[in-house]
């Protein structure tokens, strides 16, 4: 219980849900950029499941470890944003499946 | 009472715009979808005594990091994909091993845990839990080490922004 009505374990049902929706739209879309906005997805289910157990335990340090999950999100945001339209002006696309490769 | 009901129309929310991040075919409505999630779950912080992280949430994470993502979706111009997902097999086991995760998760979050039936209660939060104060304290003593690591993380992922945008690599 988190000591209020709802108890821990429908937190992370919740969070497993998000996590699966996510870990879908990165293994079946085809557009890099929603691939993003999936792993994103995936990041804040972990988020909320750190936060649910932080409010458990009654201690901080999930918060804090979230803090540090959200700079770890916004350095692979710039640089994967950055990767996509350096792809984008060469090739013209943003799907994943034109850019199989790993060579120019 | 109260938030039992608010924790249900989060999750409800969450779920459904998550839903729509992945299904929808336009790429600024999935990014506009994917706020839709980020604030149901600051809603949901703000339930389990995380405030500071509920403020963060919306700041950083709607404000900043999804006004990059629209930024470059309109930047690139892209054109809704006509075959939404990925073709042929690879679709099948996408959603195949998706599915078989989530019964993992749902294995540890539900199952049982052993000998240790009845959890333990709830210690009792201290005043200021999950305040800026508390917070601030916590990650200047304990996490002074991680948040510097974190600045030459952010600062290495600038510059690295920065040459990937002004040369040519491919």
């Amino acid at each position: 219980m988190t000591g209020h009505g709802v108890p821990l374990e429908l937190y992370q049902l919740v969070a497993a849900l998000l996590f699966t929706i996510g870990l879908v739209g990165v293994l079946v879309r085809r557009s890099a950029l929603v691939i993003f906005m999936s792993i994103e997805l995936m990041l804040n289910a972990v988020n909320l499941s750190f936060v649910a157990f932080s409010r458990l335990h009654g201690q901080m340090d999930g918060q804090i470890f979230v803090f540090f999950v959200m700079s770890v999100a916004a350095a692979e945001v710039a640089v994967g944003l950055a990767i996509l339209v350096a792809i984008f002006r060469n090739r013209e696309t943003a799907s994943v499946d034109d850019v199989h490769l790993l060579k120019g | 009472m109260a938030e039992v009901i608010l924790f249900t129309a989060f999750a409800l929310t969450a779920v459904a715009f998550a839903l729509g991040v992945i299904f929808r075919r336009n790429a600024v409505h999935c990014a506009l979808h994917l706020v839709g999630v980020l604030l149901s779950l600051s809603g949901m912080f703000v339930l389990l005594n995380a405030q500071f992280i509920a403020a963060i949430q919306i700041l950083v994470y709607a404000g900043a990091i999804m006004v990059l993502f629209l930024f470059v979706v309109m930047l690139l111009n892209v054109k809704g994909e006509t075959p939404l997902l990925t073709p042929g097999a690879a679709k099948g086991f996408g959603f195949l091993f998706a599915l078989i995760a989530f019964v993992e998760l749902l294995w540890i979050v539900l199952a049982p845990g052993g000998e240790e039936v009845a959890p333990p209660p709830a210690p009792p939060l201290v005043p200021g839990f999950g305040s800026p104060a508390a917070i601030g304290r916590a990650l200047y003593t304990t996490w002074l080490f991680p948040f510097e690591v974190t600045s030459i993380l952010l600062l290495v992922a600038v510059i690295g922004a920065v040459v990937l945008a002004k040369r040519k690599f491919f």
